[in-house]
């Protein structure tokens, strides 16, 4: 688990992976095991490992086992049904379609408007008005959202945007205080040489930015990404006031369902999450090694 | 610098997840476009909007809707449970048609405000039981006259008692204060916890013991009518307060505590629900809401519900009731005669008693069977000769902690600070919101 190559250079094929492995084992010669730690880690896991299993184990019994012992025990006999009964019962297609929507164009949306504003600010920091600008957007994370959400549905209901889109349109907006910090450090810290040299080639501003600085963003891009995703999939408050017609509604509002206001369906409740939850996985799989690229990125500045 | 990341060769660029993101995101927007809020009035039929604010139900109010548009087809109605979007509803000027609520001090806000349409001319109006429709109008009205809601399912709830247990031990359903505290002292003799207490979650102290033994001590309206007419200028000595009127209830309170088993502080709802139905505890202070619980825990358990005694005289013994369900139309409605007509058809008695007999509830209806279910039917008694009280906790102001300060005192046990602490708040509150 600790064994993440911090020092090994990224190769680009996963076929190559055994071998970094190996070169990664070589290079670990010589360094002590530190068990205490590791230890300490192991336990640490648990508070992730634990809850994920019970996730597990819940969504798998049937209602008379839940109240059965400690809870740590594995259902038996195993109860799928609950998987089939949660996904008619959220019409999870549904569901799920809508918040793919909300979450693709939230990323997106995160990705192209934050680093554009940090681009342009971060290169215009001697005036004064990019520099203001860039005071006004951080002063916006002062604001606490539970204040301003009344007004805001009046406004997007004005506007046309109580579904999906308005619930994107906010996600953007929302977020673009928080990741136009992280992507103008990341900016200031890419040399201006870069983007002469590409000028002198007879570039334009666009190009300068499509072609050098946004890619040169990845690792940035990938944590921002990651907030935007995690943070339009799992959201509850906007959607759940936002999006007037309930057949447009999101997953984490839907799943409010199996629960009443005496009675909660736990095993079809969890069950319901973990599919829920399957493709927040598949994201942070996929993305993590970008995120701690970026991490390191940063530090060796 | 270090080199710019060779993304382009591995296995899933950038480049493909974006492409993947957006032909995803491409898919998902197709199928949405095609079902964006369609106009409420198309080809003739009218879509009405109903949100229902028990999600335990949504399927049966399905049903429920399906036979409705086999009958009108000129109707489509739209549930929706989601209650957290009324009042964004009520923002965008733009709220549900029809709407069902829990009724008490929230909604009756509402109605004061106007928010639902006036349905004293509504031909289901007069079938309902006047003392419910009481229920619904004791929280005030709007205009002083109109009503805003029909009552459409009633929730009466005493005290859940295993029947097996009950007949092992030969113990009658008692019918007096001192027939309850001897059951309970014959169950404790026999090794049996008498009631199942569930202290950390505070609100089942609430509705509880403290509602049960302040309904059957005073009477509840009567007092919080008094209480609120006196406004901010009560105070501890004076004949209205909490120190003057709920005395006798808290040592009857301590009495049901100590009949607990051991650790009830540590357990929650949840906790109760299981050990219950396993037999755990001859009794249960919970309303039918814990009945589907309990079956689900343990679909052999047998069950029956009484109404606590809290005198010595059966005829004082009342139950607690909530209106669980009552139904509105908002008053800016564009479908208002839809609106009426899907009205009628919920509060059409086989529809109306047919939901209640099957959720552990009580019809409105002056003309309401009698119930059925053996496992409230020890209830039915009282609610049907309108012996009955809304709890004394639904009648405080979101903003006073009280559960809070009724667990303290179940665990403290100090009265005294206790009554003072709710006369304090109680007066904070109504200073707040004198006009």
């Amino acid at each position: 688990m600790t064994a993440f190559p911090l020092t090994a250079r990224r190769t680009p094929h996963d076929p190559d992976r055994p071998a970094l492995r190996r070169n990664n084992r070589s290079g670990r010669e010589g360094y002590k095991v530190n068990w205490w730690l590791t230890a300490l880690m192991l336990v640490a896991s648990l508070t992730v490992l634990l809850p994920l299993y019970f996730t597990v184990a819940m969504a798998l019994k049937s209602p008379d086992q839940i109240g059965t012992g400690t809870g740590l025990a594995w259902p038996s006999p195993v109860n799928w049904e609950n998987f089939g009964a949660a996904y008619v019962a959220t019409d999870f297609p549904r569901a799920f379609m809508s918040t793919a929507f909300v979450t693709v164009l939230s990323v997106l949306g995160s990705l192209a408007c934050s680093s554009l504003v940090a681009y342009a600010i971060a290169r215009n920091w001697n005036r004064r008005f990019f520099r203001g600008s860039f005071v006004y957007l951080l002063s916006a994370m002062f604001i606490p959202f539970p204040v301003i959400i009344l007004p805001l549905i009046k406004q997007t209901a004005l506007l046309g945007l109580d579904n999906p889109g308005g619930v994107v349109f906010l996600h953007v907006l929302g977020g673009i205080s928080f990741n136009t910090l992280l992507y103008i450090a990341f900016v200031r810290s890419i040399p201006v040489e870069l983007e002469e040299s590409a000028r002198l080639d007879g570039a334009t501003t666009w190009q300068v930015f499509r072609r050098i600085i946004f890619p040169l963003l990845a690792p940035m891009n990938a944590t921002v990404g990651i907030f935007a995703f995690l943070g339009s999939w799992n959201d509850f408050l906007l959607p759940q006031m936002m999006i007037a017609d309930p057949a447009l509604q999101t997953l984490p509002v839907v799943q409010m369902l199996f629960q009443g206001e005496f009675n909660t369906n736990y095993s079809l409740a969890f069950a319901s999450y973990l599919m829920a939850m399957a493709p927040t996985l598949v994201v942070y799989i996929l993305a993590q090694r970008w995120v701690l690229s970026g991490v390191m990125r940063g530090a060796v500045k | 610098m270090s080199a710019i990341p060779p993304s382009r060769e591995s296995p899933l660029s950038r480049r493909a997840l974006f492409k993947a993101a957006g032909l995803a995101g491409a898919a998902a927007v197709l199928p949405l476009a095609g079902c964006g809020s369609a106009p409420s009035s198309q080809n003739g039929v009218t879509t009405l909007r109903f949100m229902q604010n028990k999600p335990e139900v949504v399927a049966y109010f399905n049903r429920v809707i399906k036979d409705f548009e086999a009958l009108n087809p000129d109707i489509r109605v739209i549930q929706d449970f989601n209650e957290g979007n009324f009042v964004p509803g009520l923002v965008r000027n733009d709220p549900p048609d029809v709407v069902t609520r829990g009724f008490a001090q929230a909604t009756a806000d509402f109605v004061r405000k106007g928010v639902f349409a006036d349905l004293s001319d509504h031909p289901a109006a007069a079938t309902i039981d006047p003392k419910v429709q009481d229920l619904v109008s004791s929280w005030g009205r709007y205009n002083g006259h109109e009503t805003s809601a029909l009552p459409f399912s009633l929730a009466a709830a005493g005290v859940i008692y295993n029947r097996d247990v009950f007949e092992a031990q030969g113990v009658a359903v008692p019918t007096t204060w001192d027939e309850f505290v001897a059951a309970c002292e014959k169950f404790k003799a026999a090794g049996i916890t008498p009631i199942y207490g569930t202290f950390k979650d505070s609100w089942t102290l609430g509705q509880g013991m403290f509602d049960y033994l302040a309904g059957g001590s005073l009477d509840v309206a009567g007092f919080f009518a008094k209480l609120t007419a006196k406004g901010a200028a009560i105070s501890e000595d004076a004949k209205e307060s909490f120190t003057s009127n709920f005395g006798p209830v808290l040592p009857k309170m301590l009495e049901l505590a100590a009949f607990s088993q051991k650790g009830a502080t540590s357990k929650n709802y949840a906790d109760g629900n299981a050990a219950f139905a396993k037999g755990q505890a001859a009794m249960y202070l919970q309303g039918p809401w814990a009945l589907s619980q309990l079956v689900a825990a343990n679909k052999d358990v047998r069950l029956g519900s009484f109404p606590l005694p809290v005198t010595n005289n059966p005829a004082d013994t009342k139950a607690r009731v909530n209106v669980d369900m009552a139904l509105s139309i908002t008053r800016n409605t564009p479908n208002m005669a839809a609106a009426r007509r899907f009205v009628s058809y919920l509060l059409d008695p086989s529809v109306v008693n047919a939901y209640n007999e099957k959720n552990a509830a009580f019809s409105p209806l002056k003309e309401a069977p009698a119930v059925e279910n053996p496992q409230i039917t020890g209830l039915a008694a009282s609610v049907r000769a309108g012996r009955y009280y809304q709890g004394a906790t639904t009648y405080f102001p979101p903003s006073v902690p009280l559960y809070n300060y009724i667990q303290s005192f179940v665990y403290g046990k100090n009265g005294e600070q206790f009554l003072s602490a709710l006369d304090d708040e109680w007066r904070r509150v109504a200073e707040r919101t004198a006009v």
